[in-house]
């Protein structure tokens, strides 16, 4: 075959921070032929953003490429003139970021904004250019494009603006196209969309991709090789059927196991360190030792911890799953007939009023939660899932009284507490806590560690002094794996997936019996959200907690909860055992959902591959 | 991580900033100015005077400087042997064996001083140009400008410590107010901050000081204060409405964290550092503002020496250049430095900027 069209050769690229040289690119190599994809996977800080922002010489003022060459159809793009890159840019290879809400202009409508860039590289009129952008439009699947090209970016949804993005990237026939992870600010059934967009485009047009992802789920659906890069090196690299078959590298091992599957039967999640164990040397080199991971190990994941619990017999059969064994796994249990609930939710609703006008009246409401009921018993999770914008984080917060809700009532442990005031409600606080999304923003920057886990102790009253209340701090933290020695520490020297440790010390300080996880692991990579997923289990079980567990991936819901409910537009979808719902969907909504779930399993990536070769071979 | 190092205390967010804020020249060469007019101003009656730092005199160890302070620092001892303020020849000549330490500069920022008050020093001619004895000239009655600068400055960093003082209590506390709770509190609050932006601050000095009998620099310190936290509510409201959406605020609002905790430990800590640019502007405006009230001859009543009112006193006389070049240069260099100050703490704590380094 003719050469590639993009050949990495021994890439560096080092930052200088007031700590020192940070080796954010350290030696790769790659290359990606004309037609193909290639997924280059690794967590965040691995330094696969970085590799693409070398490629279009885009580095931050404190980054430089310090030896290797980029290879462009035969033309070095670390030697070339600035002037010259600006051609390139755009032109012949585009760049599509993970953010389409803010990667395009608001005060510009985005058909001027594509055809700025089709002008920009290309010299035709305006009326070309407007008809080039409604044929892009079209391209990507933008319905109606010729109105479509007048509407600002806030008129598009978050699917419509990435596509646009897309049709700009294509603007100018780019031989690459680089997409940094694409469609992870996206929902899974755009997701899947803009997948299916992007293989046919390339496809179509013979254009090579640079597809940088965390997610091993996405790589499987679209890429042909693969490069797995782990701390600024690419540690495994190959064919994307090889690597998913027989993973070499132990890191890769374990990224490929620490993926909650939607068929898998896994209690707990094998992360990454059962795997391998990084050692970190004395001239800042490490070494990766790998460990066996045994059958006894794997067994124990299977069996640890307890099957799933199920609501008494009497509720399943009214949310119409009468109780069938043969339907379950052996270890499932139902709750015993009289228990009460802990927590019941009858017809919640939560409207937001829209205002209109110069008197600011009334004109509408946003149904965000529109009639929900439910009850979950002592020590359950209830999973809810659904895509963004279908209320399941105001449900969530609604529930907890952190938002006024507009009608229907809210019983917990026997108190109606849906119109309590913020003083009756101090107390309850105590039994009812939340876990949130954003690792980064749910932790004050000003506080330190110590003070923001001792503060709900000493809002709630909880042990006799400060040192008792330090003391407890230190259990807490050792609790969720994290080092006592943390405590005078302040927030932005953890990771993210420390951080929603300690978010999660933080929510236990309280000794609470009901906890809401909103989103909690979404922002994490998936090594560490098997992580944070294993002590959210294991804490339920050793606290005795029951868990709301809210999240847009339904095959994280589906392992972590024991009922299960699907919300779109506000209402309940589905309601039921988590597993029946998943293999047995009823309803269409459900179904697109788990459809639109990346497979990752192995027939299916032997299907894609092979249907692959086959049109390779054929083009 | 390595585990010697975890156990290190992480320095908090002012020890950051500080240190990114002692890395720059400019904001710190500011800050030195600041720190060094802090200095003068506390040593004024060391640096220019006609009163003794100390003296021994008939036995007893006197502190006469300490009057330029307050007046009653003065030891009644002076008044009754008949000083008239003219210690040199007082001291030697009512007791022989006294000894008496004088200010670096032998000039007085209240009258002129007179041939033969000192031995080797002669008086001060009236408008003079700047010289060896009069650093900084005179003015037309005789009184060295150095001395008055000097004694000035205390005014001027006063005018603007206190008036900020009182701005930032007021500002902080409404907007506060205003962002947290929203809706009608915040309606009524904001209508209220647009109400005393609209109210000119120079008039209603003026206004004012024709009601009191007898203003003081209090008097305009305050009045300077109540009128000029708009800026400081605005922006603190603004913050708060931010921060108050963010997930750390909402999380201790979960945990039952009451509401004037939560906006005084976790919204006020986040937004201090934004409040704190609009601050140190107005510290410099506050400055300006005293001095072109001095000018008008609205400022610190007569006795009390102003760099304003020097400035005042060149106007009349156009020819002394030395009485508006000097305090004009002190007004602007005062003036500068709070505002590089205030910018280089937005530079020092602005998370743009930080988040640029990783």
């Amino acid at each position: 075959m003719s050469q590639p069209v993009l050949k990495i050769d021994g890439l560096q690229t080092y930052f200088r921070t007031d700590d020192g040289l940070v080796k954010a690119v350290d030696d790769i190599s790659l290359q990606i032929k004309k037609g193909t994809t290639l997924g280059v996977v690794g967590e965040s800080g691995s330094g696969k953003s970085v590799t693409a922002l070398s490629i279009m010489r885009l580095l931050a003022a404190s980054a430089e490429i310090v030896s290797g060459q980029i290879a462009f159809l035969g033309q070095d793009l670390v030697a070339t003139s600035e002037n010259n890159m600006r051609r390139i840019r755009g032109g012949d290879i585009s760049m599509i970021f993970q953010e389409p809400m803010t990667s395009l202009n608001p005060v510009f409508t985005v058909g001027q904004q594509v055809m700025e860039a089709i002008l920009l590289h290309q010299k035709t009129s305006k009326r070309v250019a407007r008809e080039k952008t409604i044929e892009l439009f079209r391209e990507v699947g933008i319905p109606e494009p010729e109105t479509r090209i007048n509407s600002y970016p806030h008129q598009l949804s978050g699917g419509q603006k990435q596509r646009v993005m897309i049709a700009m990237s294509l603007s100018c026939n780019p031989q690459l196209l680089i997409a940094d992870e694409p469609t992870t600010a996206l929902d899974v059934t755009i997701q899947a969309q803009i997948l299916e967009i992007l293989c046919q485009l390339r496809d179509a047009r013979g254009m090579a991709i640079l597809f940088i992802t965390h997610d091993l789920g996405v790589i499987a659906e679209i890429a042909d090789q693969v490069a797995v890069m782990y701390r600024g090196k690419i540690v495994e690299y190959g064919e994307v059927l090889d690597i998913y078959e027989n993973p070499s590298h132990p890191y890769t091992k374990g990224l490929l196991a620490c993926r909650p599957r939607l068929e898998s039967k896994y209690r707990f999640l094998p992360t990454v360190d059962d795997f391998m164990e990084t050692k970190e040397q004395e001239n800042g080199q490490f070494e990766i030792v790998e460990k066996q991971v045994d059958e006894s190990r794997l067994e124990h994941f299977r069996s640890a911890g307890r099957g799933r619990r199920l609501h008494p017999l009497a509720d399943l059969e009214a949310l119409g799953y009468p109780w069938d064994p043969s339907t379950h796994d052996d270890d499932t249990e139902v709750v015993d007939k009289g228990t009460d609930p802990i927590l019941e939710v009858k017809d919640l609703k939560v409207h937001f009023p829209i205002h209109a006008g110069v008197l600011r009246r009334v004109a509408g409401h946003v149904k965000a939660v529109d009639g929900v009921s439910f009850k979950i018993f002592p020590g359950q999770t209830l999973g809810l899932v659904g895509e963004s914008g279908c209320g399941k984080t105001t449900a969530g917060r609604a529930i907890l009284r952190l938002l006024n809700p507009t009608s229907g009532q809210i019983v917990y442990r026997g108190q109606d507490i849906t119109h309590y005031s913020p003083a009756e409600m101090r107390p309850l606080r105590r039994q009812m806590q939340i876990i949130f999304q954003d690792p980064y923003g749910s932790l004050n920057p000003r506080m330190t560690i110590a003070s923001a886990i001792t503060e709900p102790m000493r809002v709630q009253g909880i042990g006799s002094s400060r040192s008792d209340r330090r003391d407890r701090a230190v259990q807490l933290l050792e609790e969720v794996d994290l080092s006592s020695d943390y405590l005078r520490r302040y927030p932005h020297e953890f990771s993210g997936g420390q951080r929603q440790r300690i978010c999660i010390a933080r929510a236990l300080a309280a000794q609470p019996e009901f906890v809401v996880c909103d989103e909690s692991v979404s922002a994490l990579d998936v090594s560490v959200q098997a992580q944070v997923l294993n002590l959210l289990k294991d804490l339920q079980e050793k606290r005795g907690l029951t868990y709301i567990f809210i999240s847009h991936d339904l095959s994280v819901v589906k392992f972590m909860s024991d009922m299960m409910a699907v919300m779109n537009a506000g209402k309940f979808v589905e309601f039921g055992p988590a597993e029946l719902i998943y293999e047995d969907p009823q309803e269409e909504y459900t179904r697109r959902l788990i459809e639109a779930t990346p497979r990752d399993d192995l027939d299916s990536l032997r299907a894609r591959v092979a249907q692959r070769r086959e049109l390779l071979s054929a083009g | 991580m390595n585990v010697d190092e975890s156990a290190i205390p992480s320095r908090g967010f002012w020890a950051e900033a500080w240190q990114r804020f002692r890395g720059k020249w400019i904001p710190m060469a500011a800050l030195m100015v600041v720190v060094g007019l802090a200095v003068v101003a506390l040593l004024a009656p060391a640096i220019a005077g006609t009163k003794p730092i100390v003296c021994k005199y008939k036995g007893r160890l006197y502190f006469p400087a300490l009057a330029y302070w307050n007046r009653g620092l003065e030891n009644p001892v002076f008044f009754v042997d008949r000083f008239h303020k003219r210690y040199p020849e007082n001291l030697t000549q009512k007791d022989p064996d006294s000894w008496a330490v004088y200010p670096l500069v032998f000039q007085d920022p209240y009258r002129r001083v007179r041939d033969g008050e000192r031995e080797g020093q002669a008086g001060n001619r009236v408008g003079a140009a700047p010289s060896l004895r009069n650093w900084f000239g005179t003015d037309h009655s005789g009184v060295d400008v150095f001395a008055q600068m000097v004694h000035g400055t205390s005014i001027a960093l006063m005018v603007g410590f206190v008036s900020m003082g009182i701005a930032a209590a007021i500002g902080i506390t409404i907007g506060a107010c205003a962002g947290y709770f929203g809706g009608w509190i915040d309606i009524l609050l904001s209508r209220f901050i647009e109400l005393v932006m609209c109210i000119p601050t120079l008039v209603l000095i003026l206004a004012l000081l024709a009601i009191l009998e007898t203003p003081t620099i209090w008097h305009l310190m305050a009045i300077i204060g109540c009128t000029s936290w708009t800026g400081i509510a605005r922006l603190t409201r603004g913050e708060f409405l931010r921060l108050k959406q963010l997930e750390y605020v909402v999380a201790a609002r979960a945990l039952g964290v009451g509401n004037v905790a939560i906006m005084f430990r976790h919204v006020l800590r986040n937004a201090l550092a934004p409040i704190l640019v609009p601050i140190t502007f107005g510290i410099a405006a506050a400055i300006l503002v005293e001095s072109g009230l001095s000018f008008l001859g609205f400022g610190a009543p007569p006795p009390n020496p102003s760099w304003g009112t020097l400035l005042n006193a060149g106007r009349s006389n156009m020819e002394s250049w030395w009485l508006i070049l000097f305090p004009g240069f002190a007004i602007f260099l005062t003036v500068l430095s709070y505002n590089l100050i205030g910018e280089g703490i937005q530079a020092a704590t602005d998370p743009r900027l930080r988040q640029s380094q990783h």
